[in-house]
């Protein structure tokens, strides 16, 4: 009997010691909140087979254009600053940004969730205090966002847009940009889906562009692993040879 | 030799069409239709971001030698797929695949290097049939 009660024992210690060990085992906060302090991949789009084109929304995940409303799609107009923007650095914005293939480091206070993306450095700072967007502040690539927790969820709200690329898709057919116009809100839902996985949520509600919001699913792969190292700078302008519209080594 | 193995890892398959790159355009810059495959030896390496860019002398037909430029993924994205500059040092000898330049310069979008020894790896990472996480 004695023997036995000693095996439960080393093994309730080891389970205990290998929980503490594995990665993401618990996400709660001091306060019982769901915590994503750490480093992640990007957001995956679930299902795909290949996130190569994380950048751009799915075709099946956009909602219908609402009748008379501001044009989704941009045509180029010859100038490379409005066809091709990043072409000069310019910021790939909220949520085009969010999308793109590189690490994702996530800062948790109580009163703030902050994200550093390493591409392009994009920081959002979220309030978690209960406060109310600001007024009366320039509308910006990356929006105003305010941040709240319903159960498991991290809710985030974000307004204040300026009318700029959705996302990426004009990498894929250069005759046309994706636009979201200055009513844009998006709303953002994560949750631990399993202990090394947020699952990701992303609402897109602007009403001078499309009929009715739309959402789509993505996944956040924890990353303790990249800890060491942690996320890389990214100066866009460093050896930029596309400014001006074209690529050129010679 | 634990680049070697990771690299070995990469398989040579052919150069999917290519995908999105976050800086700039491919379709815009360059030419699906125009495929381009060179051999020569690095030049010079210019690490960094945006785009990494790597230049190749390539001797032509009649002896002379062209140098060609060609653009990757940013330093980042290869870094986390075990590429890293010690692969396209000057002075190594590459096989490039890639995409001319729309304007037809001396330019193109690398996709494929492969090294003397037969390994290859992928200098545009959305290429990469590997790149499926």
């Amino acid at each position: 009997m004695m023997k036995v009660q000693i095996v439960l024992l080393i093994a309730v210690v080891l389970v205990g010691s290998l929980a503490a060990q594995t990665p993401g085992k618990t996400h709660k906060t001091a306060e019982g909140k769901p915590d994503f302090t750490g480093i992640y991949e990007w957001a995956k789009s679930t299902g795909d087979k290949c996130s190569c084109s994380a950048t751009i929304f799915d075709k099946k995940s956009i909602g219908p254009l609402k009748a008379g409303g501001e044009p989704f799609f941009e045509k180029p107009t010859g100038d490379p600053r409005h066809d091709e923007p990043r072409d000069f650095c310019m910021p790939a914005g909220f949520p085009s940004g969010m999308l793109a293939a590189y690490a994702v480091q996530i800062f948790q206070s109580k009163t703030y969730f902050v994200l550093v993306h390493e591409f392009q450095r994009m920081t959002r700072i979220v309030p978690l205090d209960g406060r109310k967007h600001r007024e009366d502040i320039e509308p910006s690539f990356y929006g105003d966002p305010i941040g709240h927790f319903e159960g498991d969820n991290l809710v985030i709200e974000t307004t204040n847009f300026k009318r700029w690329t959705l996302d990426d898709h004009f990498y894929d057919n250069p005759n046309e940009s994706r636009m979201h116009s200055d009513a844009l809100r998006t709303i953002e839902h994560f949750r631990w889906k399993d202990p090394n996985t947020i699952a990701y949520t992303l609402t897109i509600d602007d009403p001078k562009i499309f009929a009715a919001p739309w959402s789509q699913e993505f996944s956040m792969k924890a990353r303790p692993d990249w800890e060491a190292n942690g996320i890389m700078e990214y100066e866009c302008q460093e050896n930029n040879r596309c400014a001006g519209g074209k690529c050129q080594g010679n | 030799m634990k680049n070697l193995i990771l690299l070995s890892l990469l398989l040579a398959g052919l150069a999917a069409t290519p995908l999105a790159q976050a800086h700039h355009s491919f379709a815009a810059e360059f030419d699906s239709t125009k495929p381009i495959k060179v051999t020569g030896v690095v030049t010079k390496l210019e690490w960094q971001n945006p785009h990494i860019w790597y230049f190749i002398d390539v001797k032509n037909a009649d002896g002379t030698v062209t140098n060609w430029a060609f653009s990757g993924s940013s330093p980042i994205q290869l870094m986390r797929r075990g590429i890293t500059k010690k692969v396209l040092a000057p002075g190594t000898v590459i096989t490039v695949e890639g995409f001319r330049a729309k304007d037809g310069s001396n330019n193109g979008g690398g996709s494929k290097v492969t090294f003397e020894d037969g390994r290859s790896v992928f200098t545009t990472v959305a290429d990469d049939p590997n790149a499926k996480n």
